[in-house]
């Protein structure tokens, strides 16, 4: 594990925040993957809040537009700018028989899972992630908390990979 | 709907077994508590005015719900093979489950006050597979076949394991290994149960006597004051109670007592009476239980974590409660089970001894979570103090409980923030917290499956993490962590206790 102090990172510069960990990044292709799930997500959202400005608004006398210009505003910040940062938040290293996962800033989880405790490993890939040949890595263990611990943004072979370099690892322990 | 195909199938293959034909009894006795999902019904058909109905709607509802289980019961058959148990059940969706007894860790036996009357018993295969959906039992079938079935199980589990030569000195002193771990008779309950005095038991009970007031058969509810100058007038006492109210303010304070402590008493005995933890060649087994009486084996093997609890009070007369965190949880309610319910620290020490985990002596260095751990707390004592600032501005007076309270919650949390402790003892971490309940918690290395380390906004600025260690079995809500410990030495933890994984 790394032993770098815990040096005020700057928020701006995510990249940092990985290397500073030893952490490798995810595929930035998921950024898109991402964006695209987002998008899925908040227009249904945008498009009923424009529903409910032009058919309810008259009828309660609101202020018409409002609604509609904060939910699509809102929806068009989500999509632009919140993948890419949450993007290079994600982080992992797998290697010294251990897989090393991290996500997020605000509320930051590092995650270790030793190979020997992985019970199974799924390779998952859904229709947006196979448009830009994208898996994520499932890895379940038999603890109650972080009975699966998820990888996104891998390239499918590395993925494939992934799975194989773990699998070596696995060996019953029933008693 | 083919349920006749079910007979014939079991008439050609004679080894298909049902349940015990006295079950139905039980689903009937079952329906009861089951027909309040009815009442919105009925208090539909009295508001519109259907009376009438009433009667044979829950006339209905109740042949029907009679016929369903007939059907479940018709439709529900297994087998115990020469290695495998197999359960078939469902009436329109049929599902067809085998259990190996080699995947199976134990059986359990639980009886309810109407399965002892019937002599049957719910049989339950521990398989150490997660989530409820994955748990079979049988339910119910006779006792004595419950405890065949078990004896079969265990005696396959211990064949492959020695080879049939080293068999016989396995089989023969296993009697005798049989030992006595843990006891409780009937004095030790009544200790048992002085502490286990509740107030939350009280509001049950209080609740209950004044729902149930119109249907107790006799005609008087002891929390209803009037009932107590009802028979104080009945002796010519009443002018004297009225001019005297603290008397009767007494007296309802000490029979609110008296029914505290009787429920916690009553609570206790009902659980564990007849209390007995035995050490079994491969298993912690433990029965209990007044009415409903409980056998279950806590493999060793699967022992995954050792959480000791005593209360504020308990712990200036020295007694503990010990529980075991193992891959099956203890029954419905209970996620980790209770080996000692209540006992000295002289006899929860041989307990843990048998199942490989140490416990710190009192000269053992803790070392603190940092303060900021009470800062949740202290946010919502913030939030009520706003809440209770709003109300009363709104003219509501309940606002003052949330002014008062909010400090004392905030005082509370900064004193009890001084209780998360931890201490990394060899090849197992050790966790204590809590000040009114202290709990602490031994963590053997090995048991941990994955660890977490997580930072956020506000421990980031501090330099602090907190490790919560991903752990098999227990509740998925209370999971073990270290809060608010220095980065660096959380990562050195980590590494210490992945090391101990690798290791194996």
């Amino acid at each position: 594990m790394t032993d770098t102090a815990a040096a005020p990172t700057d928020p701006f510069a995510p990249d940092a925040l990985n290397a500073s960990e030893g952490l490798g990044p995810v595929d930035p292709a998921y950024g898109h993957v991402l964006r695209i799930t987002t998008a899925l997500n908040m227009l249904p959202l945008a498009i009923g809040a424009t529903l409910f400005d032009l058919l309810v608004m008259p009828r309660i006398g609101g202020p018409t537009g409002l609604v509609s210009v904060a939910a699509w505003l809102f929806a068009a910040i989500a999509i632009v700018t919140f993948p890419a940062r949450r993007v290079s938040r994600w982080g992992y290293r797998i290697g010294e028989g251990q897989l090393r996962v991290a996500r997020g800033w605000l509320f930051r989880t590092d995650t270790i899972v030793p190979f020997v405790r992985v019970q199974h490993i799924d390779v998952g890939q859904g229709p947006v992630e196979r448009w830009f040949g994208l898996s994520h890595l499932v890895v379940h263990t038999s603890g109650t908390h972080n009975s699966t611990v998820t990888l996104p943004g891998l390239q499918a072979d590395l993925a494939a990979a992934m799975r194989e370099t773990i699998r070596r690892h696995i060996q019953t322990d029933f008693a | 709907m083919s349920d006749a195909a079910a007979l014939p199938a079991a008439a050609d293959e004679p080894h298909w077994q049902r349940l015990h034909p006295a079950t139905l009894a039980l689903a009937l006795v079952r329906i009861g508590p089951r027909s309040l999902q009815f009442l919105p019904a009925v208090a539909a058909l009295g508001f519109t005015g259907n009376w009438v109905w009433i009667v044979p709607a829950i006339l209905a509802y109740l042949l029907i719900a009679f016929a369903a289980a007939c059907l479940q019961w018709m439709r529900f058959r297994f087998i115990v093979g020469d290695d495998a148990v197999v359960i078939e059940s469902g009436v329109l969706s049929r599902q067809h489950r085998t259990i190996p007894f080699d995947r199976i860790q134990d059986v359990s036996i639980e009886q309810g006050l109407v399965s002892r009357a019937l002599g049957i018993a719910k049989v339950g295969f521990e398989t150490g597979a997660g989530g409820k959906e994955n748990d079979a039992h049988l339910d119910a079938i006779g006792l004595d076949a419950a405890q065949a079935l078990r004896t079969t199980i265990r005696a396959h589990r211990s064949t492959p394991v020695a080879a049939p030569a080293a068999d016989a000195p396995e089989s023969a002193p296993a009697p005798a290994e049989d030992r006595l771990l843990f006891a409780m008779g009937p004095r030790r309950l009544l200790v048992a149960g002085l502490f286990n005095f509740s107030l939350a038991a009280l509001a049950v009970v209080g609740g209950g006597m004044q729902f149930f007031d119109n249907l107790l058969p006799f005609d008087f509810n002891i929390f209803n004051p009037a009932d107590w100058i009802d028979i104080a007038g009945r002796y010519g006492l009443d002018s004297w109670l009225l001019a005297h109210r603290w008397i009767a303010g007494i007296g309802a304070a000490i029979s609110l007592l008296f029914i505290g402590f009787a429920s916690g008493v009553a609570t206790m005995m009902f659980a564990n009476w007849d209390f007995h933890l035995t050490r079994e060649p491969r298993a912690l087994r433990r029965t209990r239980g007044l009415t409903t009486r409980t056998d279950v084996a806590v493999p060793v093997k699967r022992v995954q974590a050792a959480i000791l609890v005593t209360g504020w009070l308990r712990k200036r007369f020295g007694w503990h409660e010990l529980r075991l965190q193992s891959l099956a949880s203890d029954g419905e309610k209970e996620r980790d089970h209770q080996v000692v319910p209540f006992g000295r620290i002289e006899e929860i020490d041989p307990v843990l001894g048998e199942v490989a985990i140490r416990r710190p002596d009192d000269a053992q260095a803790w070392q603190h979570s940092h303060r900021i751990v009470a800062l949740g707390p202290i946010i919502g004592a913030t939030a009520a103090t706003i809440g209770g600032g709003i109300a009363l501005y709104l003219g509501n007076a309940v606002g003052w409980l949330g002014i008062v309270a909010a400090p004392l919650i905030a005082l509370i949390a900064l004193w009890a923030a001084r209780y998360h402790l931890w201490a990394d003892i060899g090849d197992q971490v050790a966790i204590r917290r809590g000040w009114w309940k202290p709990k602490m918690t031994l963590l053997p290395h090995a048991s941990v499956q994955s660890v977490d380390l997580k930072t956020d906004f506000i421990l980031r600025p501090f330099g602090l993490a907190t490790l919560v260690f991903g752990v098999p079995g227990g509740s998925s809500l209370a999971s073990h962590e270290i809060p608010a410990i220095p980065l660096g030495v959380a990562q050195d933890l980590r590494s210490r206790i992945l090391a101990a994984g690798l290791r194996q």
